[in-house]
């Protein structure tokens, strides 16, 4: 009560001597209203305004208001309990009761009337730094509250953006550390471009004694703090905070905004949306906008919006992509879309084909020179059989042997095979469709199953035929891709080989 | 009638029984006498944080419990919650006992007495002698595990005044009497909160950050006193607590016990009248 | 006839009399002196509940209740003190210069030392002449080390004695109505406060 004079004529004489030093000041091209002086519109008009504060992920409505008002927030510490995990519990401390704590929101040159309260449960006494005060400390200094008070300052919010809040009592890293962070949203005059949904979002860095997802009560790990090594990497202070039925929600087609903060006490995050690129993102929660971003950075201590537009139907993971914090630390959290599909956007699964990636040996070349060749139209037998060879190997070869031999009893020979040389049609739809039941080749039966090989293309089959044809003693013959074109487009009743 | 009057009666003088249990019933209060030494402090005391002599001081061995609270209100009505000045005490202090002169169950007869002012932990220690103790004698009395007498180096001493905190505030938690420390005091830590005589000599800036920028019209002298050892947690949330109170606060968890600097010709400890 | 008092009084009836007059008036006395102390109260808030004795710079006992009765501007220094202190002491001064002759002589102005072992009788006079400050008006004081203590804490002022006698000590200046209510403080030093000038203002009317 002494000293609370003293502060207040503190925290106001700032603001004054601003607004005194932009009359005189000529009028910042970088600002968006030139002439206009900057952030302070006057003195609060109307009846004071109980500021409407949320828990995290949601936030307060937008302001329509088009004056400034003096605006009462009330912040209460409470150090609690909660999980961190399943079956894992911490003692945190909190701005309102969640980590991160309430979202408060206030227009540029809003008054605000700042009431921090202590919790008579408390141990410890607490204050508030936001860093969109203009003054000493951030509010720091004239707030410390001892446990069953509470203290009141004012300022000034002349600053629009969105800004971190924080606890900065000795020690400032375990406060932090122990969930005391949150956000505050300055309006710019003119509000905020309209959007379906806006949501609030906190990374934070957790450090316990025991190991990631060890059960029990855990203590705070100062060792672990001071080496940056944390156990936890979470989204709005727990595991699944924002996953399953906890997601964030929206439809197809809708804006979003998040209001993305990271409290640290330690890591930077680079922030991501894994399906979806931000449209627009205020980086570093400035007054600059960058577009189409797919990995934003967010410092410690710092924020930034992020719009996107939704479009296709699907859970989109919000992750920190320090990726290993993401899935093994806790860092991610669920935007659940839904709606119709849309395909000519995102189609699924077209198609699923074998990907034969290095069993398909070295020599590429000369399918490349055949592939060329053949669309010119001067394709040669001899690169069909250069480019055949190739293939052959790694598809072919795993049964009927790199020497055509084929598996006594299991599978049949192509070298000199009689089944072969006798009908080529017949081998391109074998090639084709595959084959079941009993061949004889060479006066020896098989009774075996050869699969389809319809991932081959036209020309595939061709050239691995006329390969086969033209080795081992075989008896030649060249094979078209236009014959295997024709044999694909038959009918199934029809198909040789069945 | 009979009955009934018989019934009253015998009310009554249960009711005078015991008060006048409370009243009286107490051991004698149990002061041990420290070993003087020297102490490397958080807070240093000059521009090279040279250690500080700790002079010869005896001190209770446990807070003082609320049993021994209501003894002195007893014959201090005025520090009793319906009669002190507010300048003493704020509309907090005492407010977990069931009446001004009634801490209530008799399960809290030896737990800590808590949401006591400064002022009033000052005047309990005045009527029995003593004082409280200095930020440097607790320091130093604190500093102790059970066979060290400085074992602030020791991860597990850290660690176990680390635990406290996580732990929510109970004001029906454990009586004084835990282990004793190398010095034979109990309960400096994991118990309560415990006032110090120079709790307003305690300079920090509250905005912990601005350490090494001292407001020199602020603070006489060589500015804030700067925060040795940052890593100690463990005592820099005491001094954080003690520093964001007033001499007339209270909170659920703050009590205190007293010293007596050690005088030559000091007679002997009194039991508490 | 001369022997008539004498025997008069020293009848025993006489005696008795005369004891029951003097227990008359003395219980006349405590009555009113009840009367007194009821109406004289203090405030619970006041900071004279303070029971502590302090000496002047003329070497005089007195309560710091005995403050009570007109507004006071109190604060705490050290004569060691090299940079703060004179600079409290200009600031005091130029904010009894901002006040109206009357209003001034509705105030007080209280000075306790930190350091009651250096701070000598003689040293708060030479303060005094040194500073021209007059004794009508401000009293510099002296007291023992507890009581500095409970002093400093009842207004808010936080001090601690350093190793080489120095203090580190923060400044107030405190204005207290003549009931001893804190009604406000300022730790603007070095020019006058204006918000806590006008607040002097108002009281010392």
């Amino acid at each position: 009560m002494m000293k609370t004079t003293s502060r207040l004529i503190g925290t106001l004489f700032i603001p004054l001597i601003l607004m005194a030093a932009s009359h005189s000041a000529v009028a910042d091209p970088g600002t968006k209203s030139p002439g206009r002086l900057s952030g302070d519109f006057g003195p609060p008009q109307g009846e004071p305004i109980h500021a409407i504060l949320t828990s995290p992920p949601n936030v307060p409505p937008p302001i329509h208001r088009k004056f400034p008002a003096k605006v009462i927030v009330d912040l209460e510490v409470v150090e609690q309990e909660k999980e961190i995990s399943e079956g894992v519990k911490y003692m945190f401390w909190t701005f309102g009761g969640t980590v991160p704590g309430s979202f408060i929101r206030v227009r540029q040159g809003d008054t605000v009337e700042f009431h921090l309260k202590n919790n008579p449960g408390s141990k410890m006494p607490h204050n508030i730094d936001l860093h969109g005060v203009t003054g000493p400390g951030g509010g720091a200094a004239s707030s410390f509250t001892a446990p069953g008070h509470e203290s009141q300052f004012t300022f000034k919010a002349l600053n629009e953006g969105i800004y971190v809040y924080h606890c900065a009592t000795a020690p400032v890293g375990m406060h932090i550390a122990n969930g005391m962070y949150g956000m505050i949203l300055v309006e710019p005059p003119e509000g905020l471009s309209p959007v379906d949904h806006e949501y609030y979002v906190m990374q934070g860095d957790f450090y316990t004694a025991g190991k990631y997802r060890e059960k029990g009560l855990q203590a705070f790990d100062m060792d672990k703090a001071i080496d940056e090594r944390p156990t936890y990497v979470l989204f709005n202070g727990a595991e699944g905070s924002l996953t399953g039925d906890k997601a964030l929600t929206a439809r197809t087609d809708q804006k979003i905004r998040l209001f993305i903060g990271n409290g640290g006490p330690n890591l930077v995050s680079s922030f991501h949306v894994i399906g979806a690129i931000f449209d627009k993102v205020r980086y570093e929660g400035g007054t600059n906008m960058q577009k189409n971003v797919q990995t934003t950075l967010i410092p410690s201590g710092g924020a930034a919006v992020v719009e996107f537009q939704t479009k296709v139907p699907g859970s989109y993971v919000l992750v920190d992509h320090s990726i290993f914090r993401a899935f093994n630390k806790g860092a991610l959290a669920i935007l659940k879309v839904d709606g119709p599909p849309k395909k000519e956007i995102y189609s699924g699964k077209e198609l699923d084909s074998v990907y034969l990636g290095d069993r398909a040996q070295a020599n590429m070349a000369s399918v490349s020179v055949a592939t060329k060749a053949a669309a010119s139209g001067t394709l040669t037998q001899q690169e069909q059989i250069n480019a055949g060879r190739e293939l052959f190997a790694g598809t072919c070869s795993v049964c009927h042997q790199p020497n055509g031999a084929g598996l006594p009893g299991v599978f049949p020979p192509l070298a000199g095979s009689d089944f072969l040389n006798s009908n080529h049609q017949r081998a391109v739809g074998i090639a084709l469709h595959g084959l079941t039941g009993k061949v004889v080749v060479n006066g020896n039966d098989y009774t075996s199953v050869m699969p389809p090989m319809n991932q081959l293309n036209d020309d595939e089959i061709a050239n691995i035929l006329t390969y086969v044809l033209n080795s081992w003693g075989n008896k030649g013959g060249t094979i078209d891709a236009s014959a295997v074109k024709a044999e694909r487009a038959r009918p199934v009743a029809e198909q040789a080989g069945h | 009638m009979g009955t009934a009057l018989s019934t009253w009666l015998s009310l009554v003088w249960l009711a005078v029984v015991a008060t006048a249990a409370t009243a009286d019933d107490l051991a004698p209060v149990g002061y041990v006498t420290v070993t003087p030494g020297s102490l490397t402090s958080v807070l240093s005391n000059s521009s090279d944080n040279r250690p500080i002599p700790v002079k010869p001081f005896s001190v209770r061995v446990t807070p003082v419990t609320n049993a021994e609270f209501l003894n002195f209100v007893l014959k201090n009505p005025d520090w009793g919650r319906d009669r002190i000045a507010s300048v003493f005490a704020d509309h907090t202090y005492l407010h977990g006992w069931k009446s001004a002169t009634d801490y209530g169950d008799q399960t809290d007869r030896q737990r800590p007495v808590t949401n006591v002012s400064w002022f009033a932990a000052q005047a309990f220690c005045e009527h029995e002698a003593a004082r409280l103790p200095t930020w440097y004698e607790w320091e130093y009395l604190a500093a102790a595990d059970a066979t060290h007498a400085d074992a602030r180096k020791d991860p597990a001493w850290r660690a176990r005044i680390l635990a406290w905190y996580d732990t929510p505030t109970d004001m029906h938690g454990p009586t004084v009497g835990g282990a004793a420390n190398y010095y034979g005091v109990r309960d400096l830590h994991g118990l309560i909160w415990e006032w110090v005589e120079d709790f307003n000599a305690l300079f920090i800036s509250p905005d912990s950050r601005n350490q090494g920028d001292p407001d020199k019209l602020k603070f006489c002298g060589a500015g804030a006193l700067s925060l040795q050892d940052k890593e100690n947690f463990a005592i820099l949330m005491r001094i954080a607590l003690l520093s964001s109170l007033s001499g007339a606060d209270t909170t659920d968890n703050l009590g205190f016990r007293c010293a007596r600097s050690a005088v030559p010709n000091l007679t002997h400890t009194t039991p508490n009248q | 006839m001369n022997k008539s008092i004498h025997s008069v009084l020293s009848c025993k009836a006489a005696r008795i009399a005369v004891f029951a007059f003097g227990m008359l008036a003395v219980s006349c006395h405590s009555v009113a002196a009840d009367q007194t102390a009821r109406a004289q109260r203090l405030p619970g808030n006041s900071i004279y509940q303070l029971p502590i004795s302090l000496t002047d710079q003329d070497g005089h006992e007195f309560r710091l209740s005995g403050k009570r009765g007109k507004p006071v501007i109190v604060s705490m220094f050290y004569n060691s003190c090299q940079f703060v202190c004179p600079m409290l002491i200009d600031t005091l001064q130029m904010t009894e210069d901002s006040l109206t002759p009357v209003q001034r002589n509705s105030l007080s102005v209280l000075l306790v030392t930190f350091d009651p072992a250096r701070d000598s009788v003689a040293v708060l006079k030479s303060i005094t002449n040194a500073r021209h400050l007059d004794a009508q008006h401000w009293t510099l004081a002296r007291t023992d080390d507890g009581s500095v203590r409970k002093l400093a804490a009842i207004l808010g002022i936080q001090f601690k004695l350093l190793e080489n006698g120095d203090y580190n000590h923060s400044t107030a200046l405190v204005l207290l109505d003549g009931e001893g209510r804190i009604l406000g403080s300022t730790n603007q030093i070095g020019e006058v406060d204006p918000q806590f000038a006008k607040l002097v203002r108002d009281a010392a009317k």
